[in-house]
């Protein structure tokens, strides 16, 4: 490595300039925001007003309602993709043939549009839809548009962000698997050990770091849930609909600073999602195994 | 006798199990597929072949600025990619090969950076573009969009990752650093830039609360956002919402199936955040 502090700087330039103006300059003004009551029709004019933002969230019941709807979707969606990529992967990465067709298949999802998988997801759980009509038959629950049911929307949203980030999850789990050594497995077998014994004393144990690590940074993502929340609303008219159902945590914020126009008081709302976020990526700092 | 029967039935079961996690996975994808060239009329009937026709297409063409989103989609994804490929790259650069003062500082503010999610930093973004008089603009869509933090990371890894002798031979032979930089260490890193521009086309392509934000004319739509306005414009037609989710959907699922092997890792490691 040759020191040639010119050249450094040169090229570090364009980079520092745009990451200056357009993420560390806003991470500082979401901070800067969330003491200040600011209308977005008059953004230039921004007033101190201390820490009133953060009273009136402690105190705002509609606040509670998304940090509750937050939890609730986190708490459904975390174990059931950790659970069901576990699975798909251990499954995987014992097939021999179709292999590669199996992991493109599990990861097609996770590269197409929030917007696209939304709206065809809303299709097939509208009334009389193909999937909302058979999962009526099998289950005996109600044969409905789920997504403007105010007791479905929330579950149809899971059910759309897991079939999305699954195939996340199992290529993560599939290097977890693989990094396991064969020998392990081996000697498992020469002590009689079943596909069954293996699975649950080999291939568990060594990649529960990885369980951790994909249930933490499941975690973070689940968070941040937008997109999918924002297409079910009405096209973002009626954001959370059906009547407060889907009111994540960023649905209030966005809530609050485009559609009521309190940029304050919906910073605040972002610094507490900052907050949450930071604290779940120092986490997934601690818990990150060495990954080669 | 007993061993392979059950290496039988294991055998089933595992793949039975890969099926069904295929079947879901893929079955959203062929029902917007196979909607989409459905008549309004036949639809949600299984038709034959025979009676499946592109009217859909036509229709969403002639009836809302789908051509105008597709080219603004495709303008604001090719600006994003170039411009990060050569900014993050020259970043990636400076923090793998040079040492300078403030070398492991500006990593870790990277690091930093790398850590907020775009959704808590919105607002201010939004009043940031606002007062430049950028909103409904192709550059609101671009610049912020440029200089990403993970891109960085990653094409420091990559450059981390080839030796430096070549670079150490052109020194000795005079090269300036940016000759070096340009003819010897980029050439090496090809496949790092090639991930790169794919990660942040597949990104740019797909996003939708940025361009949902920051546009308000449809003139200015990206693809996601339009095929958002179309449940509200086409609420009864399923076949023609279907056939915007393909044309939003095809790009990618092409790209993805010719770059996988390339693209899979990085896509996952770039999902939980290095």
């Amino acid at each position: 490595m040759r020191r040639d502090w010119g050249a450094a700087y040169a090229l570090l330039a364009p980079a520092a300039a745009l990451l200056g103006l357009w993420f560390i300059y806003p991470i500082v003004d979401t901070v800067v925001l969330s003491f200040q009551q600011v209308n977005l029709f008059h953004f230039g004019e921004r007033t101190y007003v201390g820490l009133t933002n953060f009273h009136q969230l402690w105190a705002d019941p509609a606040f509670h309602h998304s940090l509750f709807i937050t939890m609730i979707f986190v708490l459904l969606v975390v174990p059931a993709q950790t659970v069901l990529a576990l699975v798909l992967a251990s499954v995987l990465q014992t097939a021999g043939a179709g292999k590669t067709f199996f992991r493109t298949a599990f990861f097609l999802p996770y590269m197409t549009s929030t917007v696209a998988v939304t709206t065809v997801f809303m299709k097939l759980f509208v009334e009389g839809g193909p999937l909302s009509a058979s999962i009526s038959r099998v289950f005996g629950v109600p044969d409905t548009t789920w997504y403007a049911e105010p007791s479905f929307a929330l579950p149809f949203l899971v059910i759309v962000y897991v079939y999305m980030y699954i195939g996340l999850y199992v290529v993560v789990f599939v290097g977890g698997i693989e990094n396991v050594p064969v020998e392990l497995h081996e000697a498992a077998k020469v002590d009689g050990a079943g596909v069954f014994q293996r699975f649950r004393f080999v291939t568990v144990p060594s990649v529960r770091p990885y369980v951790l690590f994909v249930i933490v940074a499941g975690f973070i993502q689940a968070v941040q849930i937008f997109d999918q929340a924002y297409v079910i609303a009405s096209n973002g008219a009626i954001l959370g609909s059906p009547a407060g159902a889907t009111a994540t945590l960023v649905i209030f914020l966005y809530q609050q600073a485009f559609r009521l126009n309190n940029l304050g008081y919906g910073s605040a709302a972002a610094v507490v999602l900052l907050v949450i976020v930071l604290a779940g990526t120092v986490l997934t700092r601690r818990l990150l195994p060495e990954r080669s | 006798m007993r061993a392979s029967r059950w290496l039988v039935v294991a055998n089933i079961l595992k793949y039975s199990i890969l099926a069904i996690g295929a079947v879901i996975a893929l079955g959203p994808i062929l029902f917007a597929l196979y909607t989409s060239f459905e008549l309004p009329a036949d639809y949600p009937r299984i038709v034959p072949f025979s009676r499946l026709t592109v009217w859909n297409y036509r229709y969403v063409f002639d009836n809302a600025p789908v051509l105008r989103w597709y080219v603004n989609t495709i303008f604001v994804t090719f600006g994003v990619v170039l411009g990060a490929v050569v900014v993050n790259t020259m970043a990636g650069y400076a923090l793998a090969r040079i040492r300078y003062p403030g070398r492991a500082l500006s990593f870790l503010i990277v690091l930093a950076i790398l850590m907020v999610p775009l959704q808590a930093i919105l607002i201010p973004l939004y009043l940031l573009v606002a007062q430049l008089g950028w909103l409904n603009s192709y550059q609101a869509l671009i610049i912020p969009f440029i200089a990403n933090p993970f891109l960085i990371f990653l094409m420091r890894q990559s450059f981390l990752n080839v030796p430096t002798d070549l670079e150490d031979a052109a020194a000795i032979d005079g090269a300036s650093r940016f000759k070096s930089f340009l003819k010897v260490a980029v050439p090496l890193t090809m496949s790092g830039i090639a991930t790169q521009a794919i990660l942040a086309g597949t990104w740019t392509w797909n996003s939708f609360m940025i361009p949902v934000t920051f546009t308000t004319d449809p003139n200015h739509y990206m693809m996601t956002v339009g095929l958002n306005s179309l449940q509200s414009q086409f609420y009864t037609l399923t076949t023609v919402q279907m056939a915007g989710v393909v044309l939003l959907t095809v790009p990618i699922v092409l790209m993805f199936v010719v770059f996988q092997r390339l693209i899979v890792p990085s896509f996952a490691t770039a999902g939980i955040r290095g």
